[in-house]
């Protein structure tokens, strides 16, 4: 447990390291949000029509996980240091609860809709599953931003 | 008068005081400050790795460009707009804070290297569109892109920290 407590020592004692973790927090979830937003606005119709589904879904696949590992990664750096903060912040309760919840529905259910829907003959416009995509990772961020501002 | 007076005025204006004591005023314009940054920033940073040839490699550049930027540029709007609006509640502050500064730097240096690309690899894009190579100096313009947009980030979230 040695090498742990070093580095919860490191990140609790340097006045710089955590807001600079959660830069990359941030940058990681830009890199997230702005590949859901693709793939979603592509899958209402409302903009990115003119590239594949199926050539769009595999890139703003790849690249929405690499943002959102970063994401996990530098977000579990800022928790671990303090985790009884967290554990009683009702905000940071909600967020994980709609991110294992967005994370089940975009890695099970919409990746099914997006194959079926990349291999259809006829285009179609899907409403109800991008919108809940949205909502859920959008919701997701808004309920991190609320953990220091609500508690 | 000097300018941080001006802002010491306008940081201390009763309309900037009575946003800052409005409970949601932080939250809901600092929020939509940082969520708009995924429609902005992050569509952009699909165009730099396509310009870096790591995401969307069969399409043309100049296919990426016009389907992120007519929502990446509402996206910037919507950032500078609540941007302005959070300075002028904090204006004096902001000013003299060093990480505000260097962010104002990177901005200011990311708007001439957008303009930088607009003018000079924009034009003759047609020749590489499709090709397998991208110009060097377009792949540094998406580099600079990268690290400083990250920079940007960085010194937004030190800003609540003296430098």
């Amino acid at each position: 447990m040695s090498y742990d407590s070093k580095l919860i020592d490191i990140l609790r004692n340097s006045h710089h390291a955590i807001p600079i973790i959660q830069a990359f927090h941030l940058f990681g979830i830009t890199l997230l949000l702005g590949a859901i937003i693709i793939l979603n606005f592509r899958m209402l119709g409302i903009g990115m029509r003119e590239i594949k589904l199926s050539v769009l879904a595999k890139q703003v696949w790849s690249w929405g996980t690499a943002g959102l590992l970063l994401a996990i990664v530098s977000g579990l750096l800022v928790f671990i240091p303090d985790p009884a903060r967290y554990a009683a912040n009702y905000s940071f309760l909600t967020k994980m609860s709609l991110l294992v919840i967005a994370v089940l529905f975009q890695y099970t259910f919409y990746r099914r809709v997006v194959r079926a829907e990349a291999r259809a003959a006829e285009p179609r416009r899907h409403l109800v599953v991008p919108i809940l995509s949205l909502f859920l990772w959008f919701g997701v961020g808004w309920a991190g931003r609320a953990i220091a501002f609500l508690g | 008068m000097s300018v941080v007076e001006i802002f010491h005025i306008i940081q201390h204006s009763s309309l900037a005081t009575s946003f800052k004591q409005a409970d949601l005023f932080f939250p809901v314009v600092e929020g939509t400050h940082i969520i708009a940054m995924s429609l902005s920033v992050g569509l952009i940073l699909m165009l730099d790795l396509r310009l870096l040839r790591v995401a969307f490699q069969t399409e043309p550049v100049s296919r990426i460009m016009s389907q992120v930027m007519p929502w990446a540029l509402p996206g910037f709007g919507i950032m500078f707009v609540t941007g302005v609006v959070l300075f002028l509640a904090q204006a004096e502050s902001a000013y003299t804070n060093g990480y505000f500064r260097v962010k104002i730097l990177l901005l200011t240096l990311l708007g001439l290297n957008a303009v930088l690309f607009q003018f000079k690899y924009y034009p003759r894009m047609a020749e590489w569109d499709n090709s397998e190579s991208v110009p060097m100096g377009a792949k540094a313009i998406a580099i600079v892109s990268l690290v400083f947009w990250l920079g940007v980030i960085v010194c937004g979230r030190l800003m609540a920290y003296e430098l």
